[in-house]
């Protein structure tokens, strides 16, 4: 479960988080919508420990992310927009480390392949070195890291963009899926179509503060659109 | 128990994982065996220059005593009547045997470690031939080298640990940090359950293991190898200490690198800060506090001391004048060169010339004590202050080690002004009262042995300066350390 | 009109440039530091020169004085009292002292023996002393191409990275254009910085000298600010070069470290090892043994000729022909002394241009040649000095021989008894002794400052080269 309660980070003059409260709970799919700058991704990073707030609590669990780092990293798994990697090493042996790291095990080959295959990567594409990897491939292997750490939170920054929509919708398969296994889930999106496909609920941000927080089953497709349109233009 | 263990099972994960990249993309291999190459050549420079300096000893002690086995022979020669001697070249006459004739010479023998640092041994002279003549007459005499090449320096073992290793080291951990930033890596490592502070910890202990474990290693391993000298018991703890200390100066460079990433600036800005701060530490402070020493504690003129030399020279002249005008006998009645009943005719212009020598010496002596005050001097200053920079430190600590400091060559100094008094006291007596040289005195002239300085002094130097060295290092690691809590991860 | 232009557009770049380094700091941290050292550097020699020039010329007065003045005496011991005699200092050894720590400036000349140099400043100061002397050419060779390396090793590169590349050279300014403004603004950079200490320097080498002299030391001055001219320009096209050449900045960067660390660092040292190990100096014990068996024969004969005797000194030489004795003893070694001696310090020379020659390649090489032989500290001056004392010891020892063959040889069988006329001493003159001009100095130096300027030439092609090709 993750909770932000009112968080607020400010650097220097500017405020990037404004006040901001939200809670994902298990089996949700949270998806923040915004415009660049609107503070999502630094939502994200204070979640994940990179930035600390100046004033709130971020929470994973019910554990404090400044004040049990470690713990919560481990409840928590991450797939930025851009998955990178080290590129002189394949992907199986990328997987390899940073599920090693994740689990603070080491898993056999047979579990990594198979996790691979279960994402999309076949063996002779999880051998290659990671410098020949595209864009979605990397973000396969970045989701099988997530897969491999079997947390129980989920954190996506604009996972769907640059890829193509078959991709895209094989992606959104996979979110489903770990709602359904009890993870929360918490992506942010420019993506309006598949934020209305995917999530549970959804939150509009603008210059750093929650505007808008409803349920994806209160409404349509075109007004959603017309609302988010709303609250940019305000 | 179970978050060390676990912290534990991270550190080899990452381990391994740093040495793996590193591996693959070849920065450490293409390190590595230029620091072997570096290593190799200077090791065979410092081989060589140590065997070239050994030979000259040997043909030195050689030729002393082959002159002393033709001076007994002459000698014997004389006593039976079968020869006559030469009037400046008279083994009977103590004015010759203490003088060139029969001159023993003061030879320093290189310690085991000497081809680690060339030193000063290309400045100052391992050998001196003492005669009872003035010790201006032989101690400044030094090994004829082009002084091009005392100004260029040597490429020994030495150069390459302080001024080359630092550079390797930064070549490998200038951007240990900041490439996962800018490559984007640090955020999927920073999401794991890894603390900052373990990962820079695991990517240190790789480089440090590689890099400076060969730069420990191979020249220990090669001198064990080539130089049977070293695996004596108090040498193989010199060698030790030797790689104690080159180790944790390595550290040092390590620490620094480790430091200036956690300031959280980009590698560039990390490359230009690391080499900022090596060309201060190592280029420019050793210039620095050379001045400054030589500006606290100024050498005395050696002008002054030639012009005292001559004023003392004139007045020894005109005090001793009298002997100095008798003339030579010999010509007149030549059995005066063959000693009677114990006893020879020592002509009064050698008396003359000996004691006028031994007043410039008395005289000259608190002067040139002076010089050696001064140099003392500046030699504890710079043990004072060496601390300024960690270059400093290991450079005269690996000089020491190898015998070829200056204060060594000081205290060889010492001791053979010490055996020229011994020397002269042995053949005054003799010169003054006209005794003959037996053949039996051969074995009784006094012989210069050289007291090695105590191992246990070179040891607590050498592990003062370590000390000095790892609590600079430890210092970094705690500002790092503390640094890093902050460190910017996006 | 297109000349006009052609100056004006590198002008603008090197404005712009000029500003940037002014701006991002780099030119405070790393032009600062240089300033300093050098100021430091000629602060520190300029006070020492000043000491020593005075205190030798004093010494030099006295020591003569004390010549002329004293008693009556055997000629032969006032030879072996001798006289000291002083290397005067050069004046522009304030801005580089050259081997002057490694090569003494007294030499005692006495009967008999070929004076040497004693005293070595270097003796005289610790192990710190060998890892470098402060001194304005030191600065200016070590770290002169790395202050330039870290003001311009991002002057291509770093602009290819940002885009502004393919701007400015879409709007019509042509390459060649582009690398003449940007060395132009690494030279106003370096010109900001030496100005000051040009000054300094000029100032410092000038003063209290005779108006010959000045005349003489701005010749050479001008001299050194041509070859260090020369160097920073290869530094500043070779870095140039480099940027245009590398893919990113910090390619660029690591390679031209690279580059300066072989070259001012570890090639000097190896260079100096090779000739070293090609061209070996005997050692002390060598070097006199050949010279004395050398000696010995040419003794052997001058005796046998002269006097008909097989032993040098031996006891059949009566004492009313130790003058004459003394006379053809000396000279019978003239020769041998000289040639072994002149063997010796000809291969030093050689060594020191074979390392010349080396400049080609690294051109810290040449300059450090030129330098110490321009401002007059290097061997070639420290050689002239010596031959020239031991002319004077032998003119002093040969009048004092010439006076015992006509006086102490004509007396019976006596000869320390003679004691000469104080007028005697007066007859030998003082040593006056004038530093080599600047027209030696040039024609001298000649290769280094050709191998320099080649250098130069191809640094600049090569940069014109990288521009052509690589660009974008």
């Amino acid at each position: 479960m993750l909770s932000a309660q009112n968080v607020t980070k400010t650097f220097g003059e500017t405020q990037a988080l404004n006040a901001v409260s939200l809670t994902v709970m298990p089996g949700d799919i949270y998806c923040l919508l915004g415009a660049n700058g609107a503070g999502k991704t630094t939502l994200i990073n204070v979640f994940l420990n990179f930035l600390s707030p100046t004033s709130g609590i971020a929470q994973v669990n019910g554990r404090d992310v400044t004040v049990e780092p470690l713990q919560t990293k481990r409840d928590l798994a991450y797939i930025p927009e851009q998955v990178m990697l080290y590129g002189v090493l394949s992907g199986l042996e990328n997987l390899d480390y940073f599920a090693a790291l994740a689990t603070g095990q080491k898993q056999s080959g047979v579990t990594l392949l198979r996790l691979l295959a279960d994402v999309g990567l076949d063996e002779t594409a999880a051998m290659r070195r990671v410098a020949t990897y595209s864009k979605g491939m990397r973000q396969k292997v970045g989701i099988a890291i997530a897969m491999a750490k079997e947390a129980k939170a989920l954190l996506l920054d604009e996972p769907t963009s640059g890829l193509d929509p078959s991709a895209a919708n094989e992606f959104s398969q996979l979110l489903k899926k770990a709602s359904q296994n009890g993870v929360a889930v918490l992506t942010t999106t420019h993506d309006l179509f598949h934020a209305k496909q995917t999530a549970t609920r959804i939150g509009i941000m603008k210059r750093g503060q929650l505007v808008a927080e409803l349920s994806s089953a209160d409404i349509t497709h075109s007004d959603l659109e017309a609302l988010y349109l709303q609250h940019m233009r305000a | 128990m179970r978050d060390a263990n676990n912290s534990w099972q991270l550190f080899c994960t990452v381990f391994k994982h740093e040495g793996r990249v590193l591996l693959a993309d070849r920065t450490l291999w293409l390190v590595a065996s230029l620091l072997l190459a570096l290593l190799c050549y200077a090791l065979f420079n410092g081989l060589a220059h140590t065997q070239a300096r050994a030979d000259v000893a040997s043909v030195v002690l050689k030729k002393q005593a082959d002159q002393q086995v033709k001076n007994l022979d002459l000698l014997n020669r004389m006593m039976a009547g079968k020869a006559t001697p030469e009037p400046f070249a008279n083994p009977a006459d103590p004015a010759s045997i203490g003088s060139g004739m029969g001159a023993r010479y003061a030879v320093l023998p290189a310690t085991a470690l000497a081809p680690v640092a060339v030193g000063q041994s290309d400045m100052f002279s391992h050998y001196y031939q003492v005669t009872y003549r003035s010790k201006l007459n032989f101690m400044y005499d030094s090994e004829i080298e082009n002084p091009w090449n005392l100004l260029s320096g040597h490429f020994d073992l030495t150069f390459v640990m302080v001024y080359l290793l630092p550079l390797l080291i930064f070549a490998v951990s200038y951007n240990l940090l900041s490439a996962e930033r800018e490559q984007g890596t640090l955020r999927m490592l920073l999401s794991q359950p890894l603390g900052l502070r373990l990962l820079v910890l695991a990517k240190l202990a790789v480089r440090a293991f590689a890099v400076i474990g060969l730069a420990t290693l191979v020249p220990v391993l090669v001198l064990l190898v080539i130089r049977p000298e070293t695996r004596e018991a108090s040498a193989l703890a010199l060698l030790l200490l030797w790689a104690l200390l080159a180790g944790i100066y390595g550290l040092f460079w390590l620490a620094l690198a480790a430091a200036i990433n956690a300031l959280g600036r980009s590698s560039a800005a990390n490359a230009l800060m690391l080499i900022g701060s090596w060309v201060v530490l190592v280029l420019v402070m050793p210039v620095l506090l050379n001045l400054v020493v030589g500006q606290i504690s100024p050498a005395p003129s050696r002008t002054e001391l030639a012009t005292r030399t001559r004023l003392i020279t004139i007045d020894g002249l005109n005090r001793y004048n009298k002997l100095l005008s008798t003339d030579y006998r010999y010509t007149d009645k030549p059995e005066i060169l063959l000693p009677k009943d114990g006893k020879i005719e020592v002509p009064p212009r050698r008396k003359g010339a000996y004691l006028l020598q031994r007043d410039v010496d008395n005289e000259i002596t608190p002067v040139l004590d002076q010089f050696d005050r001064q140099l003392a001097g500046q030699q504890a200053l710079v043990e004072r202050f060496g601390f300024v920079s960690p270059a400093i430190t290991a450079h005269e600590g690996m000089a020491a080690l190898a015998g070829n400091g200056s204060r060594r060559y000081m205290q060889f100094q010492t001791q053979v002004g010490a055996f020229h008094t011994q020397w002269k006291q042995y053949f005054e007596p003799r010169m003054m009262a006209d005794t003959a040289i037996v053949p039996a005195d051969f074995d009784r002239m006094p012989r210069f042995t050289w007291q090695e300085t105590p191992k246990a002094e070179v040891r607590s130097d050498a592990g003062l300066r370590a000390m000095q060295l790892l609590l600079l290092t430890l210092a970094l690691g705690g500002f790092t350390a503390w640094r890093l809590r902050r460190y910017p991860v996006v | 009109m297109a000349s006009k232009s052609t100056l004006r557009v590198p002008a603008w770049i090197a404005r712009k440039d000029f500003s940037e380094y002014l701006r991002d700091g780099r030119l405070h941290w790393a032009g600062g530091l240089v300033l300093i050292l050098l100021l430091t550097a000629l602060a520190v020699g300029w006070q020492n020169q000043r000491a020593i020039s005075g205190e030798r010329a004093v010494a030099q007065k006295l020591d003569y004085s004390d010549w002329v003045s004293q008693n009556t005496r055997h000629p032969h011991d006032a030879a072996h009292q001798g006289m000291h005699v002083f290397k005067p200092e050069p004046p522009l050894s304030v801005i580089d002292p050259g081997i002057t720590p490694y090569v003494g400036s007294t030499l005692w000349l006495q009967a008999h023996r070929q004076s040497e140099v004693k005293f070595r400043p270097a003796q005289d100061a610790t192990g710190l002393q060998r890892l470098g002397q402060l001194s304005a050419a030191w600065v200016l060779q070590v770290l002169g191409p790395l202050l330039i390396i870290v003001l311009g090793f991002n002057a291509f590169a770093g602009e290819r990275e940002l885009g502004t590349l393919r701007q400015t050279l879409s709007l019509g300014i042509t390459q060649r254009q582009l690398l003449w403004g940007k060395a132009l603004g690494l030279l106003a950079c370096l010109a900001v910085l030496l100005l000051p200490a040009g000054i300094a320097a000029l100032v410092a080498s000038l003063w209290g000298l005779t108006s010959e002299l000045q005349m003489d030391t701005t010749l050479r001055l001008l001299g050194l600010g041509l070859g260090y001219g020369v160097y920073l320009l290869i530094a500043i096209f070779v870095v140039l070069a480099v940027s245009a050449w590398a893919k990113t900045s910090r390619v660029a960067l690591v390679v031209l470290l690279g580059i300066w660390i072989v070259g001012t660092l570890m090639v000097p040292r190896a260079a100096s090892d090779l000739a070293r190990t090609l061209n070996p100096s005997p050692s002390r014990l060598e070097f006199a043994s050949k010279m004395n068996a050398d000696l010995h024969t040419h003794y052997q004969q001058a005796w046998k000729d002269n006097f008909g005797v097989d032993k040098r000194w031996g006891s059949d030489l009566p004492l009313n022909k130790w003058g004459v004795a003394l006379q053809v003893d000396d000279h019978a070694g003239y020769g041998v002394t000289d040639k072994h001696f002149g063997d010796l310090w000809h291969a030093f020379e050689h060594q020191q241009r074979s390392q010349e020659w080396a400049g080609l390649v690294v051109p810290i090489l040449a300059l450090r040649s030129f330098s110490m032989g321009i401002a007059g500290t290097d061997f070639a001056n420290h050689r002239d000095f010596s031959v020239a004392a031991e002319q004077h010891r032998r003119l002093m020892q040969d009048l004092m021989s010439a006076d015992l063959v006509k006086n102490a040889d004509s007396l019976d069988n006596k000869h320390f008894a003679y004691q000469a006329d104080p007028k005697l001493w007066a007859t030998v003159p003082r040593f006056g002794y004038q530093l080599p001009g600047v027209a030696a100095a040039f024609q001298n130096n000649l290769l280094s400052l050709l191998v320099l300027l080649a250098v130069l030439t191809i640094s600049v092609l090569l940069a014109r080269a990288a521009c052509a090709r690589r660009l974008l």
